[in-house]
């Protein structure tokens, strides 16, 4: 592969990963507004409010390390997407693996511990610890599932990882192979992306949405621009360990919508939990399932 | 403010103005996208005063659904666009929303619902209400009705989204353009001493706002006392100091 070759993609892979999370988002608030009996946003709702907030007049900076914290969170996610590989697009998914992806993918959320601290905001100081708290919560699960995996393929490699799958067929796909790692893996999805029930960090009514309490403006709109990266990683992720990647776009971008679908439509049906509850919830019944689903993989 | 500070504004306005007239037919694209995105994206805060907010669940819930039009609540100043004044403002009250319209970034706009936030409506007798909101904020739609249904509610709404979009909705601006006036009215209410945690005269200057008005005898006496901001002191309670 040329170098030319390679920056094209290191360029296009974020952009087509910011397109599909921005409806990815479309469809998580359009889910959100039909089970509520509501109509929903329009169509381009997430660029519109991307567009604004970055389009705000004045704009309130904390100072360096609030700007720098941002830059770390959007960072983190453009640099795990550069990982993942997609139909027809490889990246870097060869020479890193799942071990760096997994490193990678804790950037963003120490960024943003770094940029609110420097908001000297008590509830945003609050709320990144919830989330540090939530995130050692679904990291310890999150890593018994991918340790599963790269032990049943042999490889960290996630490229090899979808020629073994797609070689062999939808019965070799790792939601066939290892189903008690799969089932353990959907249920840490819905803590992965932070939402419904698990959102208690960000806790709109009580702490005033923690982390995002003093941001304004383009901070904001970073924030926004992280959340579609967010959940485009999880789904994408999930699509490549668990349903043999994609062929082609189509079935692709059909899997990856898939997958967020389910657990976006369970979300909105429950209250939140509280921070040791999620630990409880996510150190008891993923972690266990995941250690069965691992001792039947290693047998 | 000098006299060649101002003189210096006026050239800037000049070349604003000449730069208006442009012949190129592109040269306010940008603009109007981004007004266009502005109205069609609104976070209002949850911030309610009085009666009308009763009125805002049905207007957001699933009867009128607001989101359609891209309105949705925000918790914090720092993330809303919209301020919505529903119903009486008391004096302790009216403190609450100015440091709250000063913390939003602009542009912001300021809603009055209900006839309270008028002209006082059925508390115009009462020595602890704050009668007409305009003069202590800049004020861009005010939706009268005692209270407004949430099919008001939302036609004042898009009455604003249609202002935003032709670029009329300017109102935040007069705030800077004549702190003077709002803070004589502020001081009027609250004391000599009132003060803000935000600095409005200084944030006027770095967005290139101030003007004449901006400055006079209320911001003179403000600044004569005014304190400057400390870190509050953070500690249990039944703590005792450190040595």
């Amino acid at each position: 592969m040329s170098v030319l070759h390679l920056i094209l993609e290191l360029i296009l892979m974020p952009l087509v990963a910011f397109v599909v999370g921005l409806a990815l988002v479309l469809m998580m608030r359009k889910i959100a507004a039909r089970l509520q009996r509501r109509v929903g946003p329009p169509f381009l709702q997430p660029v519109y409010d991307i567009i604004k907030l970055y389009g705000k007049d004045t704009q309130i900076s904390h100072g360096m390390i609030h700007e720098m914290g941002i830059i770390m969170a959007v960072g983190g996610y453009i640099a795990a997407e550069t990982l993942l590989p997609v139909p027809g697009m490889s990246g870097l998914a060869d020479k890193g693996g799942l071990v760096t992806l997994a490193y990678v993918l804790m950037i963003p959320s120490l960024g943003l511990a770094l940029g609110v601290g420097q908001c000297a905001n008590p509830n945003g100081s609050i709320g990144i610890s919830r989330a540090l708290t939530a995130m050692l919560a679904y990291d310890v699960p999150f890593i018994l599932v991918i340790f599963g995996v790269a032990w049943m393929y042999g490889t960290t490699n996630l490229a090899d990882m979808i020629a073994i799958q797609q070689q062999g067929g939808p019965q070799t796909w790792g939601i066939m192979q290892m189903p008690l790692l799969a089932l353990a893996g959907l249920l840490t999805l819905p803590a992965m992306m932070g939402k419904h029930p698990y959102e208690i960090y960000v806790a709109p009514a009580e702490i005033a949405t923690g982390p995002m309490v003093e941001m304004s403006g383009k901070f904001m709109g970073g924030l926004f621009v992280m959340q579609c990266f967010q959940l485009y990683t999880v789904g994408v992720l999930y699509t490549t360990l668990f349903l043999g990647g994609g062929e082609n776009w189509l079935t692709f971008l059909l899997k990856v919508f898939a997958v967020l679908a389910i657990p976006m439509s369970i979300a909105y049906l429950f209250p939140r939990y509280r921070t040791e509850d999620v630990l409880r919830l996510m150190w008891k019944w993923p972690v266990l399932i995941g250690l069965l689903g691992l001792a039947v993989v290693m047998k | 403010m000098s006299k060649d500070d101002l003189i210096l504004r006026k050239e800037r306005q000049l070349q604003v103005e000449l730069g208006q007239q442009r012949s190129n037919p592109l040269a306010h694209v940008f603009d109007n996208l981004v007004n266009f995105c502005r109205s069609r994206s609104l976070f209002m805060l949850h911030y309610c005063t009085g009666c009308g907010a009763i009125e805002l669940p049905p207007a957001m819930t699933s009867r009128f659904d607001m989101e359609r039009l891209g309105i949705q609540p925000m918790v914090t100043p720092r993330q809303a666009d919209i301020l919505l004044i529903t119903g009486y403002v008391s004096i302790k009250t009216l403190k609450r929303i100015i440091l709250t319209y000063e913390q939003m970034p602009a542009p912001k706009y300021v809603i009055g619902i209900c006839s309270c936030t008028v002209n006082g409506g059925m508390y115009w007798q009462s020595y602890a209400t704050a009668k007409v909101l305009k003069h202590y904020l800049p004020v861009d739609v005010y939706i009268a009705g005692c209270m407004p249904r949430p099919e008001a509610v939302i036609e004042g709404l898009q009455d604003l989204m249609e202002d935003i979009k032709s670029g009329r909705a300017n109102s935040w601006k007069k705030y800077f353009h004549n702190y003077d006036y709002y803070l004589g009215n502020q001081q009027q209410l609250f004391g000599e001493d009132w003060q803000t945690p935000t600095d409005i005269i200084a944030e006027a200057r770095h967005y290139d706002l101030l003007t004449e008005q901006t400055l006079g005898e209320h911001t003179a006496l403000l600044e004569k006392h005014q304190k400057p901001l400390e870190a509050l002191e953070m500690r249990l309670q039944g703590q005792k100091q450190p040595l």
